[in-house]
């Protein structure tokens, strides 16, 4: 009678669901507010526009290895690089905030280059200016990379890995790049959270313990329980889309049946996480932390969004291979910058999936019918 | 300065809901030092009642003074002076037995110092005797209303209200639990008391009954039997099993006025003497029966129910 | 029609530091009513937890027979119905909203439903109240509601955790009468309650104190072993006799 999946019941959970929320003003107001507060903060409030950042060169070399090196920060639009003041530190500049940076070329650095030693520069960033220093050392590590190339004996390439990140966002506007990348940090804090909650909720005020009783499946439960949020999610990501479009003027250059295809698998992940969250904690409280953590850092921090994962450190370029955010960014900017194709983001869109079937799987393992601790 | 005459004292109090009235203009008071017993039928506004007078729901119209302060004064000063304990239980399954006392403390703005001294005496005084670093979800169900009862005398309240405080706890703790109010009372404490378990009700000194928010008799539990009850009662005790076909037999019966189970036993009323007698002979032997003195719950049934079966 | 019987065999369950369950056997049968009843802690909640299949034994067995054949639990799982101890309805829920949310967990029929409803609701006199939500109604009323639940699909086992705890006297006849009505359809119905009146209209009493069995049969005769007139006679005999 009970054995198979039965739509009706995994319906009635679902209505049940949207009953709890369209009566719930915190889960709404989180639901529907939080994308526009994000798509205003970081829109607007936040200026990530790193054109003309000002840089204080020392070159205490003076060779021609270390003034074609410098050449290179020249010759970007990004920087305004000045020379030194001779008779001053130039530590200073950074203290009394004339420069976000400061360039120190030591003597000897074209005889190492040219015995073939490794050849050392020093860069001192404003670190206090957190926003802008994670963007400055991308670059930087482009640059220098193209440098390095262009230095280094053998044929002279062209210093392609820096243009590359920017290519696609010709107009160097910063803003357009973070609010591609809002989508990504949308359904990845939303999707996570309402749903650790609301299973969480069930656990926590009992009523698990009569559903659980009655003959639904869990497979029912966890139906019900996530459609109504992937709708949810799904209208959240469509406001932002729209505010991106009519207010930012963000080009949309991809498929968006492709995009649709990435939301969704990114989207059901995020669930698929947000379930296991909640039926691991079985509290409410310990569930929206754990769900602040395992969503907003990921998305935030490393998943490109802000910080260039290039300029990581390995151990935590590495990690983000097993991140779904990272993906869905690519597949993201990709689309609304980039206008790529299917080839370019099979391998993205490969990982969601991958990362998919691990979490899902997860997910139905410990969701449980009893109340065994 | 003259002594205050009533504990509480409440004059037309209306609460509404939206459009519901819960409670429908009720007047009461009650002694300093009585144990009051708060009666009805589920939803008759007992809860909500008690709420009002704690300060936690303002009333819609009607006036109430409870330890000589009107809501007017402000809710805060009348905080110190009662204790509630909600019918919900409100105490932190996380918290240990302590740290529960502590918080409880903490909202009354006891003194670190007092709460000590205050919660050792406390415990001898209900006779609780479980390690204090005991979390309070190991607790069995008995032991956690102790703890909801210690934690509202804390501040040592001169009004004690208590919303069920024996629901579901085992006759045991049910016992020493009314042993503990009647000593609350004897120490001059106001004990406004609501229960389901009609027996309990006994040891009231008055009871209030209430029906959809109106208080339909208020009286000693001895008046109330009296008055409820003028025609005699009889107790039906089988002393076998397979009575139920008798008893559902005499249901029918006209000369009887109505039947009620009690556990194994049937109290019978009778409105016919003459018509009873006749029954009774035509009964075997089994069915035991005797007069008997109405209970608390008979008088419940036929003043709630308004005399229908 | 299934007939369902439950045997259990010493069954022990240890939850955290507490043995909730040490080693209890007893057998029930359909049509008849069984009270568990004892002191808390004695053990009362995690049977019935055990028989819904909420939790699993430690050791000893649980077997489920239709009509004395074995059968699987998954097999009777949808004809249990069981209503918790603790709260577990959902605050801004209605009472007809959850009515409804669980004729569709049960897969009731509309027309068997519509009946249901209303003699569920007539009974608890919730009529008025259709439109509340759990969370504003009354400690007893939430009760009612409970109940309303767990007996809306016609099951063949009734498995009630204190269900009248806080519901008043006069509803706790009528649902005894409902309770009737339920063995007189060889169904089996297992409830423990703190109401030892309730205890002595069981047709089957199993005392339970500390995981064990203390006394079981019918209520009479075990009244007669243990030489109390009443049950709460008996908890309180046994107090001074210092065995709690
Ligand atoms: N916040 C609320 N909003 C709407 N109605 C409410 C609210 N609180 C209580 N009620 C209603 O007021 C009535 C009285 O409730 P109350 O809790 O006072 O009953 P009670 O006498 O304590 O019953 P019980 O014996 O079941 O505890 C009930 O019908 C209840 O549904
Ligand atoms: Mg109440």
């Amino acid at each position: 009678m009970s054995a198979g999946f039965r739509f009706s019941r995994a319906w009635s959970i679902a209505r049940k669901e949207v009953r709890h929320v369209r009566r719930d003003p915190f889960t709404l107001a989180t639901a529907l507010g939080l994308p526009i507060l994000l798509v205003v903060f970081f829109g607007y409030a936040i200026d990530f526009n790193v054109k003309d950042i000002h840089m204080i060169a020392a070159d205490r070399d003076n060779t021609r290895a270390s003034r074609e090196w410098l050449k290179n920060f020249t010759s970007s639009r990004f920087f305004k690089l000045e020379p030194a003041d001779p008779g001053q530190d130039p530590q200073s500049a950074l203290d009394t905030e004339q420069a976000k940076g400061v360039i120190i070329i030591e003597p000897g650095f074209g005889n190492d280059l040219g015995a073939g030693r490794p050849a050392e520069v020093q860069i001192l960033l404003d670190g206090a200016d957190n926003s802008t220093t994670g963007i400055i050392s991308g670059y930087l590590i482009g640059i220098q990379q193209a440098a390095w190339k262009k230095i280094s004996s053998g044929p002279r390439v062209q210093p392609l890995s820096l243009q590359t990140r920017f290519l696609f966002n010709q107009e160097q506007n910063s803003r357009w790049f973070v609010v591609s990348g809002l989508v990504v940090v949308v359904i990845g804090v939303l999707s996570i959270l309402l749903t650790a909650l609301t299973v969480a909720r069930e656990w926590e005020t009992g009523s698990m313990e009569l559903l659980l009783s009655t003959p639904v499946r869990p497979l029912e439960i966890i139906f019900g329980k996530l459609a109504p949020y992937l709708g949810l999610v799904l209208v959240s990501v469509v406001m932002v889309y729209l505010v991106a479009r009519i207010q930012f003027g963000l080009p949309f250059m991809g498929n968006h049946l492709l995009f649709l295809a990435g939301i969704l698998l990114f989207l059901c992940l995020c669930l698929a996480q947000g379930l296991l969250i909640s039926v691991i904690t079985r509290q409410q409280q310990l569930a929206m932390q754990l769900s602040f953590i395992s969503g907003l850092l990921p998305t935030l921090l490393l998943s490109g969004f802000i910080f260039p994962i290039e300029s990581m450190p390995p151990f935590f370029q590495y990690l983000t291979y097993i991140l779904a955010p990272r993906w869905f960014m690519v597949i993201s900017r990709g689309l609304f910058l980039k206008g790529v194709g299917l080839l370019e983001l099979a391998q993205p869109l490969f990982m969601l999936l991958l990362l998919n079937l691990i979490m899902m799987g997860l997910a139905l393992k410990r969701f449980k019918k009893d109340l065994e601790p | 300065m003259r002594k205050q005459a009533w504990a509480v004292e409440v004059k037309e109090l209306t609460i509404r809901f939206g459009d519901f009235t819960a409670v429908d203009n009720i007047s009461f008071a009650v002694k300093p030092g009585e144990i009051f017993g708060f009666l009805g039928a589920n939803g008759a506004g007992k809860t909500t009642t008690i709420r009002t007078l704690c300060g936690l729901l303002v009333p819609t119209s009607g006036s109430a003074r409870v330890a000589g302060l009107d809501f007017k004064s402000g809710v805060q000063a009348l905080k110190s002076k009662v204790g509630y304990m909600s019918q919900r239980f409100t105490l932190y399954n996380d918290l240990t037995i302590s740290e529960n006392m502590a918080f409880a403390a903490s909202l009354r703005k006891l003194k670190p110092g007092v709460l000590q001294s205050r919660t050792r005496e406390l415990f001898k005084f209900v006779e609780f005797d479980y390690p204090v670093k005991t979390l309070v979800k190991n607790l069995p169900g008995g032991i956690k209303q102790q703890l909801s009862l210690a934690a509202s005398l804390l501040h040592n309240p001169e009004i004690v209200f208590l919303d069920e405080p024996t629901a579901g706890v085992s006759p045991v703790i049910r016992n020493k639990f009314w042993a503990l109010i009647r000593k609350l009372a004897r120490a001059g404490k106001t004990m406004f008391v609501t229960t389901h378990y009609l027996q309990e009700a006994e040891e009231c000194n008055r009871i209030a009954l209430m029906r959809e928010g109106r208080i339909i008799a208020l009286d000693t539990p001895q008046r109330l039997k009296t008055q409820a009850f003028p025609e005699p009662l009889i107790e039906i005790n089988p002393e076998v099993g397979g009575s139920r076909q008798w008893v559902e037999k005499l249901k029918l019966d006209p000369r009887i006025g109505c039947i009620q189970p009690y556990g194994r036993r049937y109290h019978v009323l009778i409105q016919n003497q003459a018509g009873w007698k006749k029954v009774a002979r035509t009964m075997p032997k089994s069915l035991k029966t005797r007069p008997i003195q109405p209970s608390l719950e008979d008088v419940f049934i036929r003043l709630v129910e308004g005399g229908r079966t | 029609m299934s007939q369902i019987s439950i045997q259990i065999k010493n069954l022990s369950k240890r939850l955290g530091p507490n043995q909730a369950l040490a080693g209890i056997t007893a057998s029930f049968e359909p049509a008849l009513l069984y009270g568990l009843i004892g002191p808390d802690g004695a053990g009362k909640t995690t049977l019935m937890r055990i028989l819904m299949g909420l939790l699993f034994p430690d050791s000893g067995e649980c077997a489920y027979l239709d009509n004395h054949q074995t059968v699987a639990f998954e097999r009777v799982r949808s004809s249990i119905a069981y209503m918790p101890q603790q709260q577990s309805l959902y605050p801004d829920l209605s009472v007809a909203e959850h009515l409804e949310f669980f004729r569709d967990l049960y897969l009731i029929s509309g027309k068997v439903f519509q009946k249901r409803r209303a003699e569920l609701l007539h009974l608890t006199r919730m009529e008025p109240f259709q439109d509340r939500p759990a969370g504003k109604l009354s400690g007893g009323m939430y009760k009612k509601l409970g109940l309303m639940c767990a007996l809306l699909q016609s099951p063949d086992v009734v498995l009630l955790d204190e269900p009248t705890n806080g519901v008043d006297p006069i509803s706790r006849r009528e649902f005894w009468d409902l309770l009737y009505r339920l063995i007189r359809q060889k169904i089996l119905v297992i409830m423990s309650t703190a109401y030892m009146d309730e205890a002595e209209r069981c047709s089957r009493v199993l005392v339970l104190d500390e995981g064990k069995i203390i006394a079981a049969g019918e209520p009479l005769s075990v009244l007669k072993q243990e030489k109390a007139g009443n049950f709460e006679e008996l908890f309180l005999q046994r107090q001074k006799a210092g065995r709690r």
